[in-house]
């Protein structure tokens, strides 16, 4: 049993299973393989964004730039395969380089400039935008705003798998056709995943956020674990950039508008702890999958947009006090182990 | 400079801090030798911790510097300390309660492969060899949020053993532990001692001291005020140094002051029977009008935890409280504070003062009805409140609009006195209040409080130092281990009793 | 002066912090003015006014939010919400007018307290609840009046808020200057205010010195969501339509800004609406300025992010060497 509880996010896991059992009788049209496509090609970028989302949440901070961001990156390549002609290969390297220096900025405007991660990266939300209008290919050269991008590097970004082919298990059942980009984000679920539970910058993250003071004392080097943090977020912003113009074909300067707040919603919903120092991967990629599937869930079964804009809402809210309720009864068994200090504000 | 048998494994030369105009620390030199334990002792505020601080490389200090063989360190920075082989076991948690113990006692250090893959079997056999070693039993798997303080205090201790370290500093390492705790711990000491590690003991319990310590430190008011071996000292001596001739005297003189114990016999608090599980246990003890008792014992009596039990701001089991005799039932420190009581806190920055607020705004947000009419601020009336509590209590500078921030120890601690003397409480209940203050701040509190139980107050006060709490009661509550053991009327108990018994003589 | 001065006493390093928004605002309006003296103008000024005030009413109410440590992020959609309300009340014949809008402030007031609830006694995260909230109420004012815009026809009493004219200037400059009037008074008079300053600079303290910390809290979000209420109000009435899309995203962030460079810092504590409204001036002038120089959109928003951060880098440096 004690093993059984170590697995992170089980409760969330059931969560989702019943909740995309419940869908699937609410409406036929849910449990196929296209609806699963759907679910996989719409959100597997929002995973990857909450995923990046979380490493500086997991420092006591937040980045709330990360949906500017991603239209930054979006840009970058849209003008560097449209207007230069540069091929993807380069293109794509080079959009995610833009997207992980903006993340390096933010970590400097926090670390050195000493700001609030709210008010740093409130800052850069405000800059990059503005500099995806400054660089705008679409502003610069009006007509490209109607044709697509073509590159095949680009576009292959956009490739569905045949897994249910490949491995004969679509005689079993209608298996969905699986994107590349959920692929790209399992890559990042476990990447993540073994940095944080297995290398010492995993660690690092987790002290930092969890005791900064006792990560000082430990010679843990803080300012450039927060930068690191960063950096990663903004990575992560330039994969959900390109997978998003892969599908799009083309970049708007309005691209990303309000993922930040998604993003955040999801690494909440997976457990990720704004105290800092406690979250995993798995978690915010669950919390953005489970999301999807309220969302599309919620369209197959006849409800509104704004009804699922209320549902949503309230399962964020729902998800926080949960883990409020757990690690208040986590600190009333420790408090009954011990003599409790000064018990805090009722 | 060469390392020579003559050069000593840490040395300390000229080490002052300043925060603002107050100095925590001046002008303090030590020396500690290889495999030497040298205990380090003095009251609340003696500038221990700071002292501490600035080995460990927490903060700079404003002058001096630390030498190890000889070679100088750098100022301020952990991450130096750390590899010149300096460790320390701290007071207040320095783990991160979200991850497992494993990777806190290798905080920060955890022994890696390569690309910074965690090495699991290295980091487990060593913490293994370490728990053997020390005989701390301990869940390696187990959060550290999870975990008693007790066994937290454990983990701290295996985090400092596991640097290797060849200087190990301990500050008051055994306030949350038992007695065969204790008992492991010292047992360690011996060996690090064996190992020619270097140690340096920051405990109130002066037995303690005695037992393991070779040598001695005595630090009072930020300067070491004695230094030699535990051989060269008598306890009556040290406890007399801790606390300081010129008070000595100044108390001696406090001995002949009138006593009231019992007060005006009038009952106004009356605690019957009070338990919470785990902290303190049948607490019973009358209070009366006019009379200041004093509940005298270690940290990890757990008195702090009765009184925020009985203020409301924390809950207790069982038992009941009588208020002028009758029942009561208090929920909150609002609910207190409309019973006539008062709390004023033992960290004065944590819980009693609003830093980056003015003292007239300091001194009006417990009685706040007071300055204000129908919702509205009467500057007018709170300035001159202000001014008032300024000139009794003897604030400096005598600025009602100065930030509290910016004011020295013993002034904030004078503000926040003095919120709770605007209250006018029929009950007022003093956690620490003389802690970081200085020794003319104190005598002036030690005035303040008397006049108010002449007054008519019912004065209770905990406090650490034996010779405050000798100087001040008129009666004297002894608490250890969340029991009261005793309870004395001033001057039917010397010092040296009070000292044994405190220290769980019993 | 002293409104401006706070505690500040005569040290120059003190002096500057107090007054180092002021006088940015006064030289940046000089700078505008010698390039495009067109900006000077009375229609550019009053123009100013008029913009900034749906943001600067709910940057007062924000004030004391981030002054207890809190934030409220769900203040657009309130806006939109009580737009709505009002519109819907005013389709009821014989309804009038007054009962309208207090309808639309109540809605906002709903809000306020379901946000103080969640965060005062139920002890969740602001950011959260409030990033919640801001779904929650977009879906509501949706589902509730879709995204269409609603003409609000025949009511003058009602548009009269955004768009009537008294004494020579806007109707809802008026309002503006009453509720920032009143709402100066509040932060430095009532004892409501320094309780709030005090729970934001020690929460515990507070509670300790037997104040009702969870109701003072909650009241913060109520009159945060009431002003939001009351911009969305003005705003409906001026451009004569209601609709569940106004107080886009970003609005918030524009409102939090505002609260922010007034010198109110984010962790809680003092703050002072009148130093917030220097903050929507300045916005408000920066924002009309580089448009008046044609200055283009990207480089607006670059601007306005690097204003926040240099305006905190420095007050930053400065409480810092305050503090030694």
């Amino acid at each position: 049993m004690a093993r059984l509880r170590r697995l992170p996010n089980l409760p969330l896991a059931l969560f989702f299973v019943a909740l995309y059992v419940a869908f699937s009788l609410l409406s036929p049209r849910f449990n196929n393989a296209t609806n699963i496509e759907n679910i996989l090609s719409g959100y597997s970028f929002m995973a990857i964004l909450a995923i990046g989302e979380s490493l500086p949440i997991l420092t006591r901070g937040i980045d709330l730039s990360v949906g500017s961001t991603v239209a930054l990156g979006g840009m970058i390549l849209f003008d560097l395969s449209m207007i230069l002609g540069l091929p993807g290969y380069i293109a794509v390297p080079a959009a995610i380089l833009a997207t992980t220096l903006a993340g390096v900025v933010n970590g400097l405007l926090i670390t050195r400039l000493r700001l609030q991660p709210f008010v740093a990266t409130l800052a850069t939300l405000a800059a990059y935008r503005g500099s995806v209008y400054a660089i705008s290919g679409r502003q610069l050269y009006p007509e490209l705003g109607t044709k697509a991008i073509r590159d095949p590097w680009l576009l292959g970004v956009e490739t569905y798998f045949d897994v249910g082919g490949a491995t004969h298990l679509d005689r079993l059942f209608g298996f969905p056709f699986i994107p590349l980009s959920f692929f790209m984000m399992l890559a990042v679920l476990v990447a993540t995943q073994i940095v944080l539970s297995r290398t010492r910058f995993g660690l690092d993250l987790k002290t930092v956020g969890g005791n900064p003071e006792a990560a000082r004392l430990a010679g843990i080097r803080v300012d450039r674990t927060i930068v690191a943090a960063y950096a990663l977020s903004g990575f992560c912003a330039g994969l959900a950039a390109v997978i998003l113009v892969a599908r799009m074909t083309t970049s708007t300067e309005a691209l990303g508008t309000g993922m930040e707040l998604t993003a955040i919603s999801a690494a909440v919903i997976g457990g990720v702890s704004l105290q800092g120092g406690v979250g995993s991967a798995s978690g915010p990629a669950l919390g953005a999958f489970l999301l999807g599937v309220i969302l599309i869930g919620l369209t197959l079964a006849g409800f509104s947009q704004y009804v699922q804009q209320i549902i949503t809402g309230t399962i964020l809210i729902g998800a926080v006090w949960y883990d409020r309720v757990l690690s208040q009864r986590r600190r009333r068994v420790a408090e009954r182990l011990q003599g409790g200090e000064h018990a805090s504000i009722a | 400079m060469p390392a020579s048998p003559e050069t000593p494994l840490l040395q300390a030369r000229g080490l002052t801090k300043r925060f603002g105009s107050f100095a925590a620390l001046s002008d303090v030199d030590f020396v500690l030798e290889p495999g030497e334990v040298r205990g380090l002792v003095g009251s609340n505020g003696a500038g221990k911790s700071t002292l501490v601080k600035i080995l460990t490389g927490a903060h700079a200090p404003s002058k001096g510097q630390v030498f190890l063989r000889g070679t100088p360190l750098p100022a301020g920075a952990p991450l130096e300390m750390l590899e010149a082989g300096i460790a320390c076991i701290y007071q207040h948690s320095s783990l991160v309660p979200s991850l497992p113990v494993l990777d806190n006692v290798f905080l920060g250090r955890q022994p890696t492969r390569r690309l910074g893959f965690i090495d699991r079997r290295t980091q487990r056999e060593r913490a293994e060899r370490l728990i053997a070693e020390h005989g701390i039993e301990v869940d390696l798997g187990a959060l550290v949020g999870n975990l008693s303080t007790v066994k937290q205090k454990e983990v701290e201790i295996l985090k400092a053993l596991a640097l290797n370290a060849r200087i190990i500093l301990m500050d008051e390492p055994t306030a949350w532990l038992s007695r065969s705790e204790v008992t492991k711990l010292h047992r360690t000491i011996r060996r690090l001692k064996s190992q020619d590690v270097g140690v340096l003991y920051i405990s109130h319990v002066l037995d303690e001291v005695f037992q393991v310590c070779d040598s001695v430190m005595i630090m009072r008011d930020g300067r070491v005020v004695w230094n030699g071996l535990v051989s060269e000292i008598e306890r009556q001596r040290l406890v007399d140094l801790m606390v300081g001739e010129k008070l000595g005297a100044a108390s001696r003189a406090a001995t002949h002051q009138e006593r009231k114990p019992g007060g005006t016999g009038e009952v106004r608090l009356s605690c019957k029977d009070l338990t919470r599980r785990n902290l303190f246990t049948g607490v019973s003890f009358d209070l009366h009008a006019g009379e200041i008792l004093c509940v005298a014992g270690l940290i990890g009596a757990k008195r702090s935890e009765l009184v925020h039990s009985i203020f409301g701001s924390d809950r207790f089991d069982s038992g009941t409280l009588e208020l002028n005799g009758a029942p009561i039932r208090i929920h909150a420190p609002g609910g207190a504070i409309a019973s006539g009581l008062g709390l004023v806190p033992e960290d004065r920055h944590r819980d009693g003062l609003f830093l980056a607020h003015s003292v007239a705004e300091n001194l009006s947000m417990v009685a706040l009805n007071k300055v204000s009419r129908l919702g509205l601020l009467r500057r007018a009336e709170m300035n001159g409140a202000a001014s008032r509590q300024i000139e009794r209590l003897g604030i400096v500078p005598q600025d009602a609009s100065r930030i509290v921030g910016r004011l020295s120890g013993g002034n904030q601690q004078k503000v926040m006195i003095g919120k709770w003397l605007e209250a006018e409480p029929k009950i007022l209940i003093l956690d620490e209040p003389t802690v970081g203050v200085d020794v003319g701040a104190k005598a002036e509190i030690y005035t303040i409080l008397r006049r108010l139980r002449d007054q008519g107050t019912a004065v209770l006060v905990i406090s650490s130092d034996i010779e405050e709490v000798m100087t001040l009661s008129d009666r004297i509550a002894v608490m250890v281990s969340g029991r009261i053991l005793s309870i004395h009327d001033a001057g039917t108990i010397t010092q040296d009793e009070l000292v044994a018994r405190i220290g769980g003589a019993a | 002066m002293r409104i401006l001065i706070g505690n500040a006493s005569l040290d120059p390093r003190r002096f500057l912090a107090a007054y180092a928004l002021p006088i940015a605002l006064v030289l940046v309006a000089a700078s505008f003015a010698v390039a495009q003296p067109a900006f000077l103008s009375v229609g550019n000024l009053t123009g100013i006014v008029h913009r900034v005030t749906t943001t600067g009413i709910m940057a007062i109410g924000m004030t004391f939010v981030i002054m207890t440590g809190g934030i409220d992020l769900s203040v657009g959609p309130v806006m939109a919400l009580s737009g709505l309300v009002a519109y819907f009340a005013l389709q009821a014949p014989g309804l009038p007018t007054g009962a309208a809008v207090l309808a639309g402030l109540l809605a906002g007031m709903l809000v306020g307290a379901i946000n103080g609830l969640a965060i005062s006694f139920l002890r969740l995260p602001p950011i959260i609840v409030t990033l919640g909230m801001l779904s929650i109420v977009r879906g509501v004012a949706l589902t509730l009046g879709g995204p269409e815009l609603h003409q609000i026809n025949g009511q003058p009493s009602y548009t009269f808020i955004g768009t009537g004219f008294l004494l020579g200037l806007p109707f809802s400059i008026w309002i503006f200057a009453a509720v920032a009037l009143v709402m100066i008074f509040v932060q430095v008079k009532t004892t409501f205010s320094l309780q709030i300053a005090t729970i934001g600079d020690n929460e515990r303290a507070a509670y300790l010195s037997g104040r009702r910390v969870r109701l003072v809290k909650a009241m913060s979000y109520v009159l945060c969501s009431l002003t939001a209420a009351a911009a969305g109000i003005i705003e409906s009435s001026q451009v004569y339509t209601a609709s569940a899309t106004f107080g886009e995203f970003g609005t918030e962030l524009d409102v939090i800004a505002a609260v922010v460079l007034g010198g109110t810092s984010l962790l809680g504590g003092r703050g002072s609406v009148a130093r917030t409204l220097v903050g929507v001036l300045f916005l408000g002038v920066v924002n009309n300025g580089l448009n008046i120089l044609n200055v283009p959109i990207d480089v607006q928003l670059i601007v306005k992010g690097a204003i926040i951060v240099i305006a905190l880098a420095f007050s930053e440096r400065v409480a810092a060497r305050n503090q030694t």
